[in-house]
């Protein structure tokens, strides 16, 4: 049947074929979640996205959010889904029960946010915020924060957002200058102003937990004198209740090119002297705890993004199969020629071909890294821990930074498999790309996470994780070595890899040489390339099940599904490494150009 | 208070259906399969009724073994029990029999109310709920939009549209009510209510086990028997009424729904 957010045969082949999330259950940790409950999740979670969420998109976008007073008003369509969102218990699936989590794998969090995300994306980002304000508290929060918080922001009753931005500190987060000075009673006031706060003010939730960060008077200057500290929207007294309003005074929302559901507010801290924290973990040790909940959010933006990607992918493949336009080029001067649906049309298939190899790999990344963090918690042996920690580190710029840039590129297909139609409002592909955007963007700029990539996760441990990532890659080209058949493909992501390889390793001296600038000036470019390996492999790993099931036990109705995985890979192989490679061949001759040429001759004055 | 409700697996009203090639069936394949809109009413009644007078839900469904899926997302919603009556001989069987087999299943039972939708959303006859009732040989309140229960939880009085109008009914227990959109807006089932689900009973009984007789079953017992299945024809091209003025757009409008339409 059509399906118009995430195509569920997918979902549940990367779940349960490729990643078989459900062998996590023989772990005590997991023990709940065997098949039949992670299939439950699903569905369940579906109903929800598609009955709920995704009515509320187009609502939330045409509404907006107000700002009136001081005070925000969310979109009027989203009360209703965000009631039974938190009800329902989908803000934490993966956290602590004794905090109002459900304890699920980190794996079916991203499945199940995945369509949260392709039905709603800007709505996903009040509950998501909140989860990750949440994930900071439980991990620095003392036993009184813990209690006086993290079970409300876990469940969603309250929201949780981050102060991070300000005027003068974007990218460069070590720039910010709101103030906090200790009291006597241990708390901190603290004066600054924030911008760009998603979530910062809103009437859906009736207290909002702040994660701030502000320097303590006399702190060193830069990254290493930021203090992290929890200052709620409404002072909350010991037992429990709420109390006073605290001085945290929202100056105004931004006009944006989408999210429009999601405001992002200017947010005036301590403007009467009256606005008070407390400390969460240590003094001057701030920033490295709200990296920790970065990295996450890193990862929930992969998937937000995944999810615009997969709900256009599927608008424009149902719109292929209907809209009737132009007859086949095969019928020749036939006037009489019947028009055919525009999905058989050779650039139309090419679009929707690169759609789907974007989509699929992606998902298939997602939750790799989902099971990755799920292994590590469940694993008892310290290097294996090591290694999928290191794992998730090195990919986090990948599923942040490739895939929202992929994900971007599937939107804009989509926009043009409507055609005029995709322009204009009365569908829904102009919007998932306007939604879409914002995700190159926070959390860390696409180029942040490219440097973050080049100069520190590459050379980590001397190399050492990107070479284990190679060593993972290779086991998957073994075994499709190994299938009859799939041998060419094997071959050609082999190829790929060795030249990354190499790519990678005169770049990482460059970027510790005297060239580093010329270096950097391709860190992007050199994120792109490993991304498409990545996403070779990825599809390298699927067509191996997919052949397995085809010489095995297909039932008549997975054929397709099966087949489609083997022309996956063979299109991606065939028409986008050898792109890939000359994109390596761009970055291996390393153009002084870009950096060489001067300010003024770029012209414009 | 014990409470059954009987729910259906139909094909997601969103679903493409297609004529099979017999020109008596529907193509499946492609199905996705949910519980019949108005069952979940029903579910959605008995839990709240519980949630007041305490006792349990059971849910009851017949068919193929993907009908658990149904039961189970009844039991994530809530219900306590769960019973599949699954028997290839029971494919094909008309609603009749359906209803026989419901009854064989409840008989034993101790309940004070039945729910299920007023008819399913697949082939819109309305029968099992009647049937059930009849063969139970309890009263039958059909199309119910508002369920309201006396203190003691004894009786219950109703409500159902007739003609514009709102019959008020009274019966004593058990009885069976059947569900009409507007009674009340089923809940989603929670991430709890789904974990817990995996616990709840869910027992699966054949024909046999019933005590009934395969021989009443199936397509070879239908007493209703299906002749052919067409689609609906295609819906022909709107009309533009075109004109100068709204006037004249109003005339001609008037005049088509006299002398085309003959409505006027």
């Amino acid at each position: 049947m059509t399906q118009i957010l995430t195509d569920r045969r997918d979902v549940d082949f990367v779940l349960f074929e490729q990643m078989k999330v459900d062998k996590l259950s023989k772990h005590e940790r997991f023990k709940i979640a065997n098949k039949k409950t992670l299939k439950l999740i699903i569905s369940e979670g579906r109903n929800l996205a598609i009955n709920e969420l995704f009515p509320a998109h187009v609502a939330g976008d045409r509404e907006g959010c107000k700002f009136e007073n001081g005070k925000v008003i969310a979109p009027e369509s989203f009360r209703k889904p965000y009631k039974l969102f938190q009800e329902g218990g989908w803000v934490s699936l993966a956290e602590d029960i004794e905090w109002g989590g459900q304890g699920m794998p980190v794996a079916i969090t991203y499945a199940a946010n995945e369509c949260f995300n392709a039905a709603n994306c800007t709505f996903m980002m009040y509950p998501e915020l909140t989860h990750g304000a949440g994930k900071l508290i439980e991990k620095f929060g003392t036993d009184k924060q813990k209690s006086l918080y993290l079970k409300n922001v876990f469940t969603g009753k309250w929201g949780g957002t981050m102060l991070l931005t300000e005027q003068e500190a974007g990218s460069d987060v070590g720039a910010i200058s709101t103030s906090a000075v200790k009291n006597y009673d241990g708390t901190y006031s603290i004066t600054g102003n924030k911008i760009f706060i998603s979530s910062g003010e809103h009437d859906l939730t009736e207290n909002i937990i702040h994660a701030v960060l502000a320097r303590v008077e006399g702190a060193p200057a830069g990254t290493k004198g930021i203090s992290l500290f929890l200052v709620p929207r409404i002072r909350v007294n010991d037992d429990g209740t709420l109390g006073e309003p605290n001085d945290v005074v929202c100056t105004g929302i931004e006009d944006k090119m989408g999210i429009h559901g999601n405001p992002s507010c200017s947010l005036s801290l301590g403007d009467k002297g009256n606005c008070k924290g407390t400390l969460l973990g240590k003094e001057n040790k701030g920033l490295q705890a709200m990296f920790i909940m970065m990295n996450e959010a890193r990862l929930t933006v992969g998937v937000q993004a995944l999810g615009c990607a997969t709900a256009s992918y599927l608008h424009a493949l149902n719109y292929a199969r209907e809209r009737r336009q132009g007859k086949s080029l095969m019928s020749g001067k036939d006037q009489n020629a019947p028009s055919i649906q525009i999905i058989g049309h050779p650039d139309v298939r090419r679009q929707l071909l690169t759609m789907k190899v974007y989509v699929e790999g992606i998902r298939s990344l997602i939750y790799y890294l989902g099971m990755c963090i799920d292994q590590m918690h469940v694993s008892d042996n310290e290097d294996e821990k090591a290694k999928y920690q290191g794992l998730v580190d090195l990919l986090t710029p990948v599923a942040k930074g490739y895939v929202t840039d992929k994900a971007f590129e599937v939107c804009n297909h989509g926009i043009q498999v409507f055609g005029g139609y995709g322009y204009i409002k009365d569908y829904p592909a102009e919007q998932l790309l306007r939604d879409c955007r914002i995700t190159l963007i926070y959390e860390g700029t696409n180029g942040i996470q490219a440097i973050d990539f080049l100069g520190r996760k590459l050379g980590m441990n001397k190399g050492k994780l990107f070479y284990d990532l190679l060593g993972e890659i290779k086991k998957t080209i073994t075994k499709a070595g190994q299938a009859a058949g799939l041998e060419g493909l094997a071959a050609g992501v082999e190829k790929a890899v060795e030249k990354l390889k190499k790519t990678a390793g005169i770049l990482m001296k460059a970027a510790v040489s005297p060239k580093a600038l010329n270096a950097f000036a391709f860190a992007h470019p050199f994120l792109e390339v490993t991304g498409d390996v990545i996403m070779s492999w990825m599809l390298l790993s699927r067509a191996v099940i997919a052949d397995d099931r085809l010489k095995t036990k297909a039932g008549k109705k997975d054929i397709p599904f099966y087949e489609g995985q083997i022309k996956s890979v063979e299109f991606f192989v065939e028409s986008i490494l050898p792109v890939t490679s000359g994109k390596m061949d761009s970055i291996l001759a390393m153009s002084a150009s870009i950096v060489d040429i001067q300010d003024s001759s770029f012209g414009g004055k | 208070m014990n409470i059954i409700v009987c729910l259906k697996q139909v094909p997601d009203t969103e679903a493409q259906i297609k004529i099979a090639g017999d020109a008596k069936s529907i193509v499946t394949d492609d199905i996705k399969w949910v519980m019949n809109p108005y069952d979940e009413f029903g579910v959605e009644e008995a839990l709240k009724t519980k949630e007041k007078f305490g006792g349990e839900v059971t849910v009851i469904g017949l068919g193929p073994k993907r009908v658990t899926e149904t039961i189970r997302t009844a039991l994530a919603m809530g219900a306590d029990k769960g019973i599949l009556i699954c028997d290839d001989a029971a494919d094909g069987s008309d609603s009749i029999a359906v209803a026989k087999a419901l009854a064989a299943a409840i008989k034993g039972m101790e309940y004070d109310l039945i729910f299920t939708g007023q008819r399913g959303v697949d082939d819109d006859l309305g029968v099992v709920g009647a049937s059930v009732a009849e063969f139970l040989d309890i009263p039958q309140l059909s199309l119910i939009e508002d369920v309201e229960f006396a203190e003691d939880g004894k009786s219950v009085k109703v409500k159902r549209p007739v003609e514009g109008e709102v019959l008020t009914i009274e019966s004593s227990l058990p009885v069976l009510i059947t569900t009409q959109k507007g009674l009340n807006e089923p809940r989603y089932a929670s991430l709890p209510g789904i974990m817990k689900a995996k616990k709840k009973p869910l027992d699966q009984k054949t024909l046999s086990d019933l005590g009934l007789d395969a021989s009443d079953f199936g397509e070879g017992a239908r007493k209703l028997k299906i002749v052919e299945l067409l689609s609906p024809p295609a819906r022909s091209a709107g009309k533009i009424i075109e004109g100068e003025s709204p006037q004249e757009k109003a005339a001609e409008l008037a005049r088509l729904l006299h002398e085309e339409a003959k409505l006027l």
